[in-house]
């Protein structure tokens, strides 16, 4: 598979299905893995880092951990394609923007992606759609098994699996889910929960990790610490945390429906005739949009669009997407003109 | 132009020096100057004043400042400053100054989680009474005797033959 396939297709996780997919996006769960006798990238040498490159490229590929594996080496990867990626969270930002010998495995269906060479010699990653942290980590496990079984992981008994950063030591894990939270966010409720989650040595951040801010009413759930818990415990804290945001959500959209339907609906269609008639959109104003929208399905004014449309024109509409779809570089005017009549000819027929 | 001093090197280091108003241009090879350069007082580096500066700060980094780790090259200094270990072994030749950051950070300093397949029998050994002993503070804690005594009597099953410690 090329990156060109990516442009106009999603993975699975999009799909809008799983456990409370109404507010739940994705799970994912990743690892952070080092081999041991090398040393930690920050102090690697051009020499290990092709060895370390080589050496994880080689076993991934040939451990079979999932079918029709893609390899993109992104030391030589156009600025566009690894803009894509990182929209498809295939890849970090800090990956992208990285240098020397590193790369990304990926399966078709984009719920595995392995990261050789980021801030660690290899990133485990696996994200599935709605709240599915079981099926996730079960995943995640299996693939660490395999890939344990030829590679010597950095580890010790007392600090677990060592990390170049001493925040991911232990079982190098993060947990992180993302909820679509808009009537929290309108009525203000939003800083109750990231006080109460925060007290459970849980975080909260934008969109796409770490230093990112919040945006068409997206946030990511994660644990803060990694060692001291065992996988199973940190994956359990989060699942009990999880459906109590939900519910809290939930009783935010019936409390703006009993108290203000009028400017709710108003503020919903008013947002679906922007999608579906704006000639010019901008790609913070989209979110703000499709958050509206994707409300408005939820709580049931809207039915003609599926959560999957829906879900996909979140990432479809980004930057990196819209100027691989249109195959060249484009200004952000130029985008802005693309991305609104994408959203149209997506909405149109309806 | 060659060396002043030793005549055998390419002059690299040009000094003026003036005395009693007559300035004088000198010229000498890198080693050279090194001795030359000696008599004059030594201005402090940048790094002897950030030391200077955390010292005073956090005592942990004194004692910890003069530490390198003889595998990758890293200073405790250089790790403080840009958040990142250099290699795995690291977190044994800085561990004095990472336990206190790391009880910080996770609220604990002991992996209970996985351990990696080909890890040695010990290791997963201990890291399993690791996990056991924890379920059994929390047995206790909640007055499950029953579970309690069946966690006491597997650890001691499994600590007869394993040392203790980390």
């Amino acid at each position: 598979m090329e990156i060109k396939d990516l442009s106009d297709k999603t993975g699975e996780w999009l799909r809008g299905t799983g456990k409370e997919s109404d507010i739940v996006i994705s799970s994912r769960i990743r690892l952070a893995r080092n081999i041991a006798g090398f040393p930690f990238l920050s102090r690697a040498n051009l020499k290990q880092r092709k060895e370390i490159e080589s050496l994880l490229r080689t076993t991934i590929v040939e451990s079979n951990i999932t079918q029709d594996i893609s390899y993109v080496n992104l030391s030589n990867a156009t600025p566009v394609d690894k803009l894509l990626l990182v929209e498809r969270h295939l890849i970090s930002k800090e990956h992208a923007e990285g240098e020397g010998e590193r790369g990304v495995a990926f399966g078709k269906a984009e719920t595995i992606s392995l990261m050789i060479n980021e801030e660690d010699h290899l990133r485990i990653q696996v994200i599935h759609s709605g709240f599915e942290l079981k099926n996730t980590w079960e995943t995640t496990d299996e693939i660490d098994n395999v890939l344990g079984k030829s590679l010597n992981f950095a580890f010790s008994a007392r600090f677990g699996y060592l990390t170049a950063c001493p925040t991911n030591v232990g079982t190098g894990m993060r947990v992180s889910v993302m909820l679509h939270l808009p009537a929290l966010g309108m009525t203000k409720h939003i800083e109750k929960v990231f006080n109460a989650v925060g007290k459970l040595g849980l975080v909260v951040r934008g969109l796409y990790g770490e230093g990112t801010k919040v945006s068409g009413d997206l946030y990511q759930i994660s644990n803060q610490f990694a060692l001291g818990k065992s996988e199973k415990e940190i994956i359990s804290i989060i699942e009990s945390v999880i459906p109590r945001i939900t519910s809290y959500e939930r009783m935010a959209r019936k409390a703006l429906v009993l108290e203000s339907k009028d400017q709710l609906e108003d503020r919903i269609w008013r947002s679906y005739g922007m999608l579906k008639a704006a000639r010019m959109i901008t790609s913070e104003e989209i979110l703000q949009l499709l958050s509206q929208v994707r409300m408005g399905v939820n709580i049931g004014l809207i039915d003609e669009i599926e959560m999957q449309t829906l879900n996909e024109l979140f990432v479809l509409t980004l930057p990196g997407h819209l100027q691989k779809l249109q195959g060249c570089e484009l200004d952000s005017t130029q985008r802005n003109i693309i991305r609104a009549s994408y959203v149209r000819k997506r909405l149109d027929g309806l | 132009m060659k060396c002043e001093s030793c005549n055998k090197k390419l002059a690299t280091v040009h000094l003026t020096e003036i005395v009693e108003n007559e300035k004088k241009e000198r010229h000498f090879c890198e080693d050279c100057a090194q001795n030359v350069t000696n008599h004059f007082p030594k201005a402090p580096s940048p790094s002897d004043i950030l030391t200077s500066l955390i010292n005073q700060v956090s005592p942990e980094i004194r004692e910890m400042s003069k530490t390198t780790c003889p595998v990758c090259g890293l200073s405790y200094l250089e790790f403080r400053s840009q958040g990142r270990l250099g290699c795995p072994m690291d977190y044994n030749v800085f561990k004095k100054g990472l336990l206190p950051l790391i009880e910080r950070m996770h609220g604990s300093s002991q992996h209970v989680g996985k351990v990696p397949a080909n890890a040695g029998a010990e290791i997963i050994k201990k890291n399993e009474l690791i996990q056991l002993r924890k379920e059994l503070n929390e047995a206790v804690e909640k007055e499950d005797y029953e579970k309690a005594a069946e966690l006491r009597d597997k650890i001691y099953e499994l600590s007869g033959n394993v040392e203790d410690g980390d």
